[in-house]
């Protein structure tokens, strides 16, 4: 019998350390258990704390728990951000042990009500009489599919134009954003020449980093899109243009891209930035000079964005009924005033902006108002970016591309096959 | 030297072994029974382990790489080699597997060459030479992902250490974030600033097992250091060197929390993506859960081939 050597017990323990990593990619889709887990009593609730919501979030579901004494709220660290909250989600279920509720952003939730993994909350609103006519329309029908409605808006933003006062006084600019990118584009020059060397006149999130959600803008604004319905309109000469547009100002030293341009912002290296209404909070703090904040550039094209709160389809009705009864409670008019002071997100309720609170607030806070004044401007996403698998992934490294100086055109066309066989692939089968 | 009695005073030739047992064979089945079953019993937690965490989702991977599951579908379809024929005629496919070969060659010789230099040079009785192996090792035990956040300040192109000490010397700053290039050089680094001191410890531990009178023995032959080095001391080192192939070349591989954190395997899509990255993007992002199930597939194989070159590699009887 051969003698079990030290090399050939290595080679062994390789062999499984290969074979335990490859296993790592999935193991099942036995998952989607009917009724799966959890006490009829105890609503779990998943949630990557947006916008470092964590005390308010604890202190809403104290004031639910002191409202309802038979149910207990448990809160659950699903993750650093949305993606992270999603995969936790679809490891539950494989697992079978889901949530109540769980936080689905503008990019996530569309894949689980696809698969019928989220519940189509109509019925369950109606049963709670919840008065879905006072949640803000755009956001509301943002989780429109099949006839019904998939999530509650939660933590919604959009994103607005931060500028630095002081640099667009040295620019001898008006104290107000640009109308349109053509006239940022006028600005650029005086811009350039005000921020100095080393420092850029306007900083993007690069293309690991949301650029696909801010670059729709401007899209939009050049009469482009990334898609109408589920056709893919990346070569459309407008959305071209766009691309070109951003190519340009590139090459000509006027935008940078960075993974985290608020930091620069903050630190007085980027003259302006377009960045969520989430992350007005931190600038606020940060900034050690006088800032501003503007609709973004063009009229009626500000994306929305943000997450809702959804309900598992696979729980029980008792299961689910205490879980839109959370819902709600987390998204009424008094408890969004509060989250969204708390962290920059945008109200979701219309009646919100009526109360006294929310008033003193938004004359104190002016920046804050913007992305309450820009939302009758707002305009929902297209389809290739939120709906499809990967969208944003996709349409950020094609732009990535784009700043780097490849052929506008070619990259777009690209972009237009490959979202078309994503949608012939995985959605086209299942609508 | 030679004795015509051995230590215990028989003359050379005599038998010294027990005595020829006299009488009927012993049952010799009872005793290899129980000794398979004790063998069974000592073996069969590892084994069910191993049966139910490793092999059986290694096999139920394969079995996915030949679906259209999407991760949160409730059924996968099966699609034959589709995923496969997919996988290799990919445009990017090329870019990832150069991407992994970059990164896990660069990792996997400079933490161990590194390793070596600085095991060699600590194992010298040398001054406060306790407090630096320490340091050498610490960032070993600190989380990838803690070590990720930490060196983006250090690449940071507006704030960075890396941009301040360029400046002084007057040389440019790259763009470590938006240059694919760049990046792949910014998380190779940050790898192996965080797994030198594995490669340091191992070999610091062979070094201090190594028989004493060979190094003594090329003392006295004037061996230069060199040939002291490679003659001497590289054949001693050789089954560590082998087992630190292996399991940095396995952790290597399986680097996914910096590139996370610092890069998300991008610039430009695939400026950092590697074959594990890969499987995270089509499954978690893609929403593929089938297609990666056939990269962690494809990466299975290659690993096992590499895996079977070095050990065969290995016990090539030296000359």
């Amino acid at each position: 019998m051969n003698q079990l050597t030290r090399r050939g017990l290595l080679g062994l323990a390789g062999t499984a350390g290969i074979a335990g990593l490859s296993a790592c990619a999935g193991t099942g889709t036995s998952g989607s258990s009917d009724k799966a887990g959890g006490a009829s009593n105890t609503i779990e609730f998943w949630s990557n704390h947006p916008g470092s919501s964590k005390p308010v979030e604890q202190q809403i579901i104290a004031a639910f728990q002191k409202e309802n004494p038979g149910l207990t709220v448990k809160l659950v660290d699903a993750g650093k951000n949305y993606e992270e909250v999603a995969q936790k989600f679809n490891a539950s279920l494989a697992g079978g042990q889901l949530p109540d509720v769980v936080v689905v952003s503008d990019v996530t939730w569309f894949n689980f009500a696809l698969n019928k993994q989220l519940s189509k909350l109509d019925d369950l609103l109606g049963t709670a009489k919840v008065d879905t006519g006072d949640y803000v329309d755009a956001l509301y029908n943002d989780y429109t599919y099949a006839g019904g409605h998939f999530a509650l808006p939660y933590a919604r933003s959009t994103p607005l134009f931060y500028y630095n006062k002081e640099l667009w006084a040295k620019a001898g600019l008006e104290d107000r954003g640009p109308k349109d990118w053509a006239e940022f584009k006028e600005w650029s020059t005086a811009l350039k020449a005000a921020v100095g060397s080393g420092k850029f006149a306007m900083e993007l999130a690069d293309g690991s980093n949301y650029l696909d959600w801010y670059f729709q803008n401007l899209a939009w604004d050049f009469g482009g899109a990334y898609s109408k319905e589920w056709q893919p309109t990346f070569s459309d000469p407008n959305t071209i243009k766009a691309g070109q547009f951003l190519q340009d100002l590139t090459k000509a030293g006027v935008i940078k891209y960075n993974a985290t341009p608020e930091a620069d912002f903050s630190a007085g290296l980027a003259g302006c930035i377009l960045q969520s209404t989430g992350s007005l909070g931190g600038i606020t703090k940060d900034a050690k000079f006088e800032f501003g904040t503007a609709f973004l550039p063009g009229t009626d094209n500000c994306p929305t964005g943000g997450a809702g709160v959804g309900v598992p389809a696979n729980i029980s009705d008792a299961r689910k009924a205490n879980a839109v009864k959370f819902a709600e409670f987390l998204t009424n008019p008094q408890n969004t005033v509060t989250f969204t002071q708390a962290t920059g997100y945008m109200p979701v309720r219309k009646s919100a902006v009526e109360l006294p609170e929310e008033k003193t607030f938004l004359e104190k806070n002016p920046n804050s108002k913007t992305a309450i004044d820009q939302l009758a401007h707002t305009r929902s996403q297209d389809n290739a970016r939120v709906l499809l698998p990967g969208g944003g992934a996709r349409i950020g490294k094609a732009l990535d591309q784009i700043a780097q100086g490849q052929d506008v055109a070619t990259v777009f066309k690209a972009l237009d096959a490959e979202s078309q066989q994503v949608f012939e692939s995985q959605i086209k089968p299942k609508l | 030297m030679q004795s015509t009695t051995s230590g215990t005073g028989l003359a050379v030739g005599e038998r010294s072994g027990p005595p020829e047992p006299v009488g009927p064979p012993p049952r010799r089945s009872s005793g290899r029974t129980w000794e398979w079953s004790l063998a069974g019993l000592l073996l069969a937690p590892n084994l069910i382990l191993l049966i139910v965490f490793t092999y059986r989702p290694l096999l139920d991977n394969i079995r996915l790489s030949f679906t259209d599951w999407n991760i949160s579908a409730p059924v996968a379809n099966p699609v034959g080699f589709s995923n496969y024929i997919e996988w290799f005629g990919r445009e990017d496919t090329r870019k990832v597997l150069s991407n992994t070969l970059i990164f896990t060659v660069a990792t996997v010789g400079i933490s161990m060459g590194l390793g070596l230099a600085l095991a060699m040079l600590l194992d010298q009785r040398l001054r406060g030479r306790n407090i630096v192996r320490s340091v050498v090792f610490a960032p070993f035990v600190i989380s990838g992902a803690a070590v990720g956040v930490a060196f983006q300040f250090v690449f940071d192109p507006s704030f960075g250490l890396v941009r301040d000490l360029l400046t002084r010397i007057g040389v440019a700053v790259p763009d470590f974030y938006q240059r694919p290039g760049w990046a792949l050089f910014m998380v190779t680094f940050t790898y192996i600033w965080k797994t030198l001191g594995y490669s340091f410890v191992i070999y610091l531990a062979a070094l201090q097992g190594r028989r004493a009178d060979l190094d003594e023995a090329a003392e006295i032959d004037g061996a230069s250091p060199w040939a002291h080095f490679r003659k001497v001391l590289l054949p001693q080192l050789r089954p560590t060197t082998f087992f630190l192939s292996i399991t940095v070349l396995l952790s290597s591989v399986q680097v996914f929390d910096i590139i996370n954190v610092m890069t998300r395997g991008g610039p430009v899509g695939n400026g950092t993506m590697t074959l594990v990255y890969q499987v995270y993007r089509e499954t978690f992002v893609n929403l593929r859960a089938g297609y990666g199930a056939t990269v962690a597939t494809v990466m299975f194989l290659i690993l096992l081939v590499v895996t079977i070159v070095q050990v065969r590699v290995m016990d090539r009887p030296q000359t």
